[in-house]
C-alpha cells in the first residue's frame, strides 16, 4: 500500500528540495508538487512574460539566468538578475494583477512553472502542502520587501 | 463575451461546432463511449478528489473509485443477467400490454373527439389510426426487431469501453493535460494553461450539472407520479430523466412512456393518463425555468436564444446524437474559440512567438554559418 511504500529521492526531487519554496516539503509532498510543475526551456533573449501581462503562474529558475527589467529597458530598467533557485512572478499565485515587470531569459534557461489554478487546486486537495508553500512564499515576499525598504533607506529618493 | 471576441470569432465558433457535429456523426462508435466516459468521470471525480484530500495518491484514488465503479457494474450485470433472461418472456407480454393500453387510450380519445366534431367522424379518424397501429404492432417484430437486436449487440462492446475510458481519465487526466501543455510555444503557454483550465471547468460544470439535473428531475417526477397514484414512480422518473438528456425528443418519448404506463395500469380511468401528462408538463416547466438554470444553465454561459437555435442545428446536422452533443460541444468550442481569438488578435504575443522562432532557427543553424 502507498502508506508503506519507501520514499523516492530522485535527482529531480533533490533539485526541487534545494529550492527555497519547496525546502520544507517531504519527499512524498515534493512528488505531488512535481506532478503540477511544468518544465519550460527559453533561449537567450526570449521573453518569458511582459510587464502588464495578466499573471497566471509562478516561475522558478532551474538552470540559466533571467533578467527582470522594466518593459523594453534591459539596461537602464534593470531590476534584478536571477540565478538558479530563484523564483519570480510569485504575486500571480495570489491574484491576477498585471505583471509589474518584464522577464527575459539572459541565457538558455530551464524554468519550472507553477500555474495559479493548480496551486489553488493544491489548497483544496493538499492543504498541508499548500500551507507549507504559502509560508515559504510569504517569507520570500517578506525578504524582498525588507530588501526594498533597506535599498530605499540607503538611496533616499 | 470576452475582450477580443468579435463577430468573426463567433462565426468561427458556430461553424466549427457544426463541422465537429458532422464529423462526430460519422464516428459515433467513438463519440458515444467518450461522452459516457466523461459523464462517469465527472460523476466519480468528487469521490476521487475526496480520497486525494484524505491523503491517498491520485493513482490509488482513481483505482479505488474507477475500479469500484467497474466492479459495481460487473456485479449488477452478473446479478441482473439471470433475472433478465428469466423475465424476458414476461417483458414481451408487458410490452404488448402497454402498447395495447396506449393505443386503447388513443382510440378512446379519438372516439371522444369524433363524437364532438362531425368532420373527424366523416374522416373515419379512429378507424384509420386503429388500422395503422394494428399494422405497425403486427409487423414491428419482423421489420425492426432483428435490426434492433443486431444494433444493440454491435453497440454493447463500444459502450463497455466507457467505464474503462473514465478510469483512465481519472488516473492520467492530469498527465495528459501536462503533455498537451508541453506542445504549446512559450509565448502562448500561460494562455494555453488558462484555456485548459477553463475547458475543464466548463465540461465539469456541464456534466456535474447534468447529473444534478437528472437527480432533481427523477425526484420531482417520482413525487408527482406517486401523488397521482402511479406504481413504480421512482423508476419511471429515473428513466424519463435519463431520456431527457436528449433535448426535446427525449422529453417527448419520456412523456409517451409515462402515458402508456398510466393508460395500461388504469384502463378504466383515462384521467390517470391525463394526470400523468399534467405532472410531466409541470415538471418540464419547472425543469426549463428553475432546475435547468440552477444546474446546467450556470455552467455554459451561452445566450438562451443561441442555445435553442444550436439545438435545432444540432438535430438537423447529426440527429439525436447532435441534439445531445451540441450544447457541451458549443460550450467547449466557445472557450477554445475565444482564447484563440484573443491570441490571434494580440500582436504582442504573435511578435514574441515570431521572435522565439527566429532565435530557435538561429540556434539550430549556429554551426552551419560561415
Amino acid at each position: 500500500m502507498f502508506l508503506f511504500s519507501k520514499s523516492e529521492d530522485s535527482p529531480r526531487l533533490n533539485k526541487l528540495r534545494a529550492l527555497s519554496l519547496f525546502a520544507t516539503l517531504s519527499p512524498r509532498e515534493l512528488k505531488t508538487v512535481d506532478g503540477l510543475l511544468h518544465e519550460r526551456n527559453f533561449l537567450a533573449g526570449e521573453v518569458i512574460f511582459d510587464q502588464g501581462d495578466e499573471g497566471q503562474a509562478l516561475y522558478i529558475v532551474e538552470a540559466g539566468k533571467v533578467l527582470i527589467c522594466r518593459q523594453g529597458q534591459p539596461v537602464e530598467g534593470r531590476i534584478a538578475e536571477l540565478e538558479p533557485g530563484a523564483l519570480f512572478g510569485e504575486l500571480a499565485l495570489l491574484d491576477d494583477s498585471p505583471r509589474a515587470a518584464q522577464a527575459v531569459a539572459l541565457e538558455h534557461s530551464t524554468l519550472d512553472v507553477l500555474f495559479r489554478a493548480d496551486f489553488h487546486g493544491l489548497v483544496e486537495t493538499h492543504a498541508l502542502i499548500a500551507s507549507k508553500i504559502s509560508l515559504q512564499l510569504a517569507r520570500h515576499i517578506g525578504q524582498r520587501l525588507r530588501a526594498t525598504v533597506i535599498t530605499r533607506q540607503v538611496r533616499p529618493e | 463575451m470576452s475582450r477580443g471576441t468579435g463577430p468573426v470569432v463567433w462565426v468561427g465558433i458556430i461553424a466549427t461546432t457544426c463541422l465537429l457535429l458532422v464529423l462526430f456523426k460519422s464516428m459515433l462508435w467513438l463519440v458515444v463511449p467518450f461522452l459516457l466516459a466523461l459523464i462517469i468521470y465527472y460523476f466519480l471525480q468528487p469521490a476521487t478528489q475526496r480520497l486525494v484530500l484524505q491523503g491517498f495518491p491520485r493513482k490509488t484514488a482513481a483505482a479505488v473509485t474507477g475500479g469500484g465503479f467497474i466492479a459495481l457494474l460487473l456485479a449488477c450485470a452478473a446479478l441482473l443477467f439471470p433475472w433478465l433472461t428469466s423475465h424476458a418472456v414476461g417483458w414481451q407480454d408487458s410490452l404488448s400490454r402497454y402498447v395495447e393500453g396506449g393505443s386503447q387510450l388513443l382510440l378512446r380519445t379519438l372516439a371522444g373527439l369524433e363524437a364532438q366534431f362531425a368532420f373527424l367522424e366523416r374522416a373515419d379518424l379512429s378507424r384509420n389510426v386503429s388500422a395503422q397501429i394494428g399494422n405497425f404492432t403486427e409487423t414491428f417484430a419482423q421489420r425492426y426487431l432483428a435490426d434492433l437486436v443486431l444494433t444493440l449487440a454491435a453497440w454493447l462492446p463500444t459502450l463497455l469501453l466507457a467505464p474503462f475510458l473514465a478510469f483512465f481519465f481519472l488516473r492520467d487526466g492530469r498527465r495528459f493535460a501536462k503533455f498537451v501543455a508541453n506542445a504549446v510555444p512559450n509565448a502562448f503557454f500561460e494562455r494555453a494553461l488558462c484555456l485548459m483550465h477553463e475547458m475543464d471547468r466548463t465540461a465539469r460544470a456541464y456534466f456535474q450539472g447534468l447529473i444534478s439535473l437528472t437527480i432533481i428531475d427523477t425526484l420531482a417526477l417520482a413525487l408527482g407520479l406517486w401523488v397521482i397514484g402511479l406504481e413504480g414512480a421512482l423508476l419511471l422518473g429515473l428513466v424519463c430523466a435519463v431520456m431527457a438528456w436528449v433535448p426535446y425528443v427525449g422529453s417527448v418519448l419520456g412523456c409517451l412512456l409515462v402515458v402508456l404506463v398510466a393508460a395500461t395500469d388504469f384502463p378504466a380511468d383515462p384521467w390517470m393518463a391525463y394526470g400523468a401528462i399534467i405532472v410531466f408538463v409541470l415538471v418540464r416547466l419547472l425543469d426549463d425555468f428553475v432546475f435547468m438554470p440552477l444546474t446546467i444553465g450556470r455552467s455554459l454561459r451561452i445566450h438562451p436564444l443561441l442555445s435553442v437555435l444550436m439545438i435545432f442545428v444540432g438535430g438537423a446536422l447529426a440527429g439525436v446524437a447532435g441534439l445531445m452533443l451540441v450544447l457541451p460541444l458549443l460550450g467547449i468550442t466557445m472557450v477554445v474559440g475565444e482564447t484563440i481569438g484573443l491570441v490571434v488578435t494580440d500582436p504582442r504575443l504573435q511578435a514574441r512567438w515570431a521572435h522565439a522562432r527566429r532565435l530557435r532557427a538561429r540556434q539550430a543553424a549556429a554551426d552551419l554559418q560561415g
